[in-house]
């Protein structure tokens, strides 16, 4: 058996980022039974919630539950205490990619996350093929995934090869500012 | 009686699902609804950028309705997919909080009042047109087609944020179909997830995902699935061919637009409801 010390810095630091509090939780279970994706993970959402109370991040890192997570609500939806279950799974991802910690090499999900933003970040828009094409080259393990459905989507007229547009300063301007105001903040909560 | 709605058609409009885009206008016009593009209009703020960097992930969504009502000057803005209509709603119920209003509104440049009503694709025929209004134009309704609502995640869900009347069993995209002469069906995976956010790394987890929710659907006699999200029309259409692949048996169904199937009954050409853009072939429920 295991033992762990317990600490209160996760569900404090779970807090400041997204404003929910994980100490509400009861172990009800509600979330879990749920949950889409549980049975393809190590843990389930109440154990990943059991796991914050407990300040236990490196348990939470090694598997791969907060990755297959959809953001489908079920469980923020269906939670007796009302707590945002599923903003709590998009902290810790926040924080496992500010950190570079995944359960896996090339950690996919994650992969296509950075890719989709950057994308968002350089037309303003998401540019679907190029997120493809840059996901094949960068993650060898998927270069053959999907290749024959991508191809009848392309020949069915589903996929653009050009990108359209968004309105690319705006969008340059607020990618500026929000990450300055994020970064403040992140360092008046680190100071306190 | 004529009514005018921002339109904000988002990247899978543009791409993937073109087909929505051009049976959502189509079907639109038919019945007398105007839509105006967002000019220059930007990323929602998917959760590849709110699983990043929070605070940008509001202002995006935030950002096209303060485009809407102050450059626009229009109160209602059409967001036909679900991903985006989600974060146009998270967007405007966060700015609720004093503290995140403020930074939303630094990062934005400038306020938003929240005049605007944000509707999805069935609010757009359930509300700004009406059940009696459709009902009025139909000029090739369906006799009997048996279909199955899916709903899928969002847009229902969370409740304090859409606002759903019943968020574990929908019921307004059920009327729509009806009022265009379809039956729909009493089912169990209404409202569960189709894993289309893992489309392009879980592709395991979307396929067995999908094949429950379709399973079921034709379990409980449908003869199609009526979607009103671009990400659940890919997913449950793309991925029959991976459940053909796994087991023979598998009988095909066919996934529908909720605009192609009111475009359908409201004369709309089956050549601008991109009817042969589906990987499952349609042509035979929608003939």
């Amino acid at each position: 058996m295991t033992t762990c010390t317990p600490s209160a810095s996760l569900s404090r630091r779970i807090r400041a980022g997204c404003d929910e509090n994980a100490c509400k939780c009861y172990q009800c279970k509600k979330c879990s039974s749920g949950c889409p994706v549980a049975r393809y993970a190590g843990l389930h959402p109440a154990q990943i919630m059991r796991a914050v109370q407990l300040g236990q991040l490196d348990m939470i890192f090694d598997d791969k539950f907060i990755w297959l997570c959809t953001g489908c609500e079920t469980c923020t939806t269906r939670c007796p205490q009302s707590i945002d279950i599923a903003g709590i799974m998009d902290e810790l991802k926040i924080m496992a990619r500010q950190q570079g910690r995944f359960p896996t090499v090339d950690a996919p999900f994650a992969n296509i996350l950075k890719l989709n933003y950057d994308s968002i970040k350089r037309w303003g828009r998401l540019y679907e093929i190029e997120l493809l094409a840059l996901d094949k080259l960068t993650r060898p393990s998927g270069m053959m995934d999907d290749v024959g459905l991508g191809m009848k989507m392309f020949f069915k007229g589903k996929l653009n090869l050009f990108p359209t547009k968004g309105d690319k300063l705006a969008m340059e301007r607020m990618v500026r500012t929000s990450e300055s105001i994020t970064r403040a903040k992140e360092q008046r909560g680190a100071a306190e | 009686m004529s009514k005018t709605l921002a339109y904000y058609p988002g990247c899978s409009l543009h791409g993937t699902a073109s087909e929505l885009d051009s049976s959502f206008k189509a079907a639109t016009a038919a019945l007398d609804v105007t839509l105006q593009e967002i000019p220059g209009w930007e990323c929602c703020g998917n959760s590849a950028v709110h699983s990043a960097n929070r605070l940008l992930g509001l202002a995006l969504p935030v950002n096209e309705l303060a485009k809407v009502e102050q450059d626009m000057k229009l109160d209602a803005v059409a967001v036909p997919c679900a991903a985006c209509y989600s974060r146009f709603m998270v967007g405007a119920h966060e700015i609720g909080d004093r503290e995140t209003a403020a930074d939303v509104k630094a990062v934005v440049g400038r306020g938003y009042d929240g005049s605007v009503t944000v509707m999805n694709l069935i609010d757009v025929f359930h509300d700004a047109v009406g059940l009696d209004a459709i009902k009025e134009k139909l000029v090739k309704p369906f006799d009997g087609l048996k279909v199955a609502c899916y709903y899928g995640c969002l847009l229902t869900r969370p409740p304090k944020v859409t606002m759903a009347d019943n968020p574990e069993y929908p019921m307004h995209m059920d009327e729509v179909v009806e009022a265009v002469g379809c039956k729909p069906v009493d089912w169990n995976y209404k409202t569960d997830c189709c894993g289309a956010s893992l489309a392009l790394c879980e592709q395991s987890v979307v396929v067995d995902l999908s094949r429950r929710i379709l399973a079921d659907a034709k379990a409980c006699g449908a003869e199609a699935v009526v979607v009103a999200c671009p990400l659940c029309q890919a997913n449950l259409d793309g991925r029959q061919q991976a459940m053909l692949a796994d087991d023979s048996a598998w009988q095909s169904i066919p996934i529908i637009y909720l605009s192609q199937l009111i475009g359908r009954a409201v004369g709309v050409h089956g050549k601008v409801l991109g009817l042969k853009k589906h990987l499952v072939d349609v042509t035979a429920v929608m003939a």
